[in-house]
């Protein structure tokens, strides 16, 4: 850390900063400018809180030097993590795409959309029973059974599970159904959340919140991270911004600024971040073609009849379609993303 | 500027941005600490940009010390700047308020409003003559026509005039017209208009661009002052959020910062800000509060029938009620209306 002095900051302005300084355990090192005092702090700054050290007298400003998080960071762990999982690759050369209804409805439904998912390429399944909806009176997910059909329906086709939980309550229950475990926008800054999923044993998959900076979200993986849980993946889903024509704002800068920084695999929901099914596809190559490792995408066999999201979800041959044409852009990046040979599953009983 | 280093730079990585300090006039001094090292360059380095040193093997990034004004920063003046107009002081203690219709429509409604906020206690008449609009088929303004109109209302009621400019053309005859000239939020980075009216003579309200920072309006209105104009009045009008029920959304925090940061007076705009004539007596009062030293409002005869902003403008009686609202609020906070 670094902090600016004020110029004509006094000399027991300075003097004092010093002390505090070293009664912290660190060491000063004083720069003395043209114009004002400069004092490197030396030692591992991340406990201190610049803020806290703004508000001292005779303070201009405080820089950081040393991010604020460490498991996460490319430096601590330089080559990407790659989560395998029943033979599966997340973050290795292999995309991965996730898709299915926002909700479980009915076993009707999910089946319907597990088949159609997995004939077009997809590996892993989602849908949500527990669902974060902005109003109290909106449908709040099947719960339970909701899982329990999520989980039938992704064995008999052949596909993983990626389900949201909620409260550190429910992450043994929704563990018992769920391959992996997700961490939605609303909930990305609900630490005993995150530490709760931080001891579970499934892998996670972190949404960034609507209106959190990248940093911060490289903050809330940490705290899983720090809990002993290392298979985390995150999940840029749009941001809020002014425009109002989206339902949010991909932030696809998030992408490679996040390869930069991290190792960790980075999925993208162009669902979410676009809200209109139209937009979807393109937002979808798009993201690969920055550099995603994989996307989680809605899918619904009858999107007009959904009871949540049905305005950005895609139809079956929507889905398909743009599987192929993402196949076309994987392998230009130097991707891989097999949907050749997914032969059309006959329809479960 | 401070540099610091990757973590891991090699010592020819680290010598070679010594040298460069050292070759562009600057002395460096480099702080060696347990993960990486920094490097301190020490002298007035507000015209280096950050980024020739940035794109050096090693480098992580360059933070900046220095503040990239310095005309308009309150370092270089450390007591408030207090612009004389008509034996009104902008800046000082008195709370000076600026009001009128968006638009300068017909003679009759220009006249009708300057007497209306004159009765009601306004300091300055605001008008616009030129009008940036968003549709090129809205209604553009009335043009020299309007000037002249608001010239007129000005001397009936002895109330300076303020007015926007919209180009370097227009200055002269602005500057002709109006006793303040104003730089509108979608010309705040108009960097040839900016230096225009740093030559005009007369003082600028600088209105904050609706996406920009505190930073940039202040490095704006340092081009008006760098080309001779220390008549600056800085004025907030909102900023673009995500939030759609209102307008744009009012940066008070502005107020405060921009009085700590700069020496220059700051208006405040609540009715650009809010775009609801009914939000505006509360954000007109919380600006005073927050420390602003004048307002500039919108006011209309008959807001229905307005060619432009129909939905911010004050109705007189609105005003004067304001205006009552004002004067018992400002001296809580030590001001006068």
């Amino acid at each position: 850390m670094v902090i600016v002095m004020r110029s004509g900051a006094s000399q027991g302005e300075v003097g004092a900063i010093v002390s505090r300084i070293e009664e912290l355990g660190y060491r000063a090192h004083l720069s003395q400018g043209v114009e004002r005092t400069i004092i490197g702090v030396i030692g591992d700054e991340r406990p201190l809180d610049p803020v806290a050290w703004e508000m001292l007298p005779g303070v201009e400003n405080v820089v950081r030097i040393l991010k604020p998080y460490k498991l996460a960071s490319r430096e601590f762990h330089p080559d990407n993590t790659v989560i395998t999982l029943n033979g599966l690759r997340i973050g290795g050369e292999e995309i991965v795409v996730m898709a299915g209804p926002c909700s479980v409805e009915s076993r009707e439904q999910i089946t319907e959309a597990a088949q159609a998912v997995r004939e077009a390429g997809a590996t892993i399944l989602r849908g949500g029973a527990f669902k974060p909806r902005t109003s109290p009176y909106a449908f709040q997910g099947m719960g339970e059974p909701g899982l329990k059909l999520l989980r039938e329906a992704a064995d008999a086709t052949g596909l993983l599970v990626v389900t949201e939980v909620m409260s550190p309550a429910e992450v043994s229950l929704v563990s018992q159904y769920a391959d992996i475990l997700q961490i939605g926008t609303r909930n990305m800054q609900n630490y005993a959340l995150l530490h709760a999923v931080g001891e579970a044993h499934r892998p996670v998959l972190l949404k960034r919140g609507m209106s959190s900076t990248i940093e911060e979200l490289l903050m809330a993986a940490e705290y899983i991270l720090s809990h002993g849980n290392y298979r985390v993946m995150l999940c840029e889903r749009g941001i809020r911004t002014f425009e109002t024509y989206t339902r949010n704002t991909l932030d696809i800068n998030a992408v490679p600024a996040l390869k930069t920084l991290t190792h960790l695999p980075v999925i993208v929901d162009p669902s979410h971040a676009t809200g209109r099914r139209e937009l979807v596809e393109a937002a979808s190559l798009a993201g690969i073609a920055a550099g995603a490792d994989g996307l989680i995408v809605e899918v619904h066999t009858h999107p007009d009849r959904a009871l949540s999201d049905g305005a950005q979800s895609l139809t079956p041959d929507q889905f398909a379609h743009m599987m192929a044409r993402l196949a076309r852009v994987a392998e230009a990046v130097d991707r891989k993303l097999d949907i050749a040979e997914k032969a059309p599953l006959a329809v479960a009983p | 500027m401070i540099i610091i280093m990757r973590m891991g730079a090699s010592q020819q990585e680290i010598a070679d941005v010594l040298h460069k300090i050292e070759a562009d006039g600057f002395r460096s001094h480099p702080i060696y600490g347990v993960e990486r090292t920094v490097i301190g360059v020490i002298g007035d380095d507000r015209a280096k940009r950050p980024d020739t040193y940035e794109r050096m093997p090693g480098v992580e990034r360059v933070d900046r010390v220095l503040r990239p004004f310095k005309l308009a920063g309150r370092e270089f003046h450390p007591d408030d700047s207090v612009i004389q107009l008509n034996g009104h002081a902008i800046g000082g203690t008195e709370v000076i308020v600026m009001a009128g219709p968006c638009s300068v429509e017909s003679r009759e409604q220009i006249m009708e409003a300057a007497h209306a906020v004159k009765e009601a206690g306004a300091t300055i008449l605001r008008g616009g003559a030129f009008k940036p609009r968003t549709s090129p088929y809205s209604f553009q303004g009335l043009g020299e026509y309007g000037l002249q109109l608001l010239k007129e209302a000005s001397q009936a009621t002895g109330l300076p005039v303020i007015t926007e400019v919209l180009s370097t053309r227009d200055a002269p005859l602005v500057a002709h017209y109006a006793d303040i000239l104003q730089i509108g939020t979608r010309n705040m980075q108009n960097f040839a208009l900016l230096t225009a009216v740093g030559s005009s003579g007369r003082p600028v309200l600088l209105k904050r661009g609706m996406s920009n920072t505190i930073e940039e309006l202040l490095m704006a209105a340092e081009y008006i002052l760098a080309a001779g104009n220390p008549r600056v009045i800085l004025c907030e009008r909102g900023i673009r959020t995500f939030e759609p029920a209102t307008r744009f959304t009012l940066d008070l925090n502005a107020v405060p910062l921009i009085k700590q940061l700069s020496h220059l007076p700051v208006v405040v705009d609540p009715s650009q800000a809010t775009g609801k004539w009914d939000l505006v007596p509360a954000m007109s009062k919380a600006a005073v509060a927050a420390g602003a030293d004048g307002l500039l409002i919108e006011v209309h005869p008959n807001p229905s029938e307005a060619l432009s902003d129909a939905a911010q403008q004050l109705k007189p009686d609105t005003f004067a009620q304001l205006m009552r609202d004002l004067k018992m609020l400002a001296p809580a906070v030590g001001r006068t209306v």
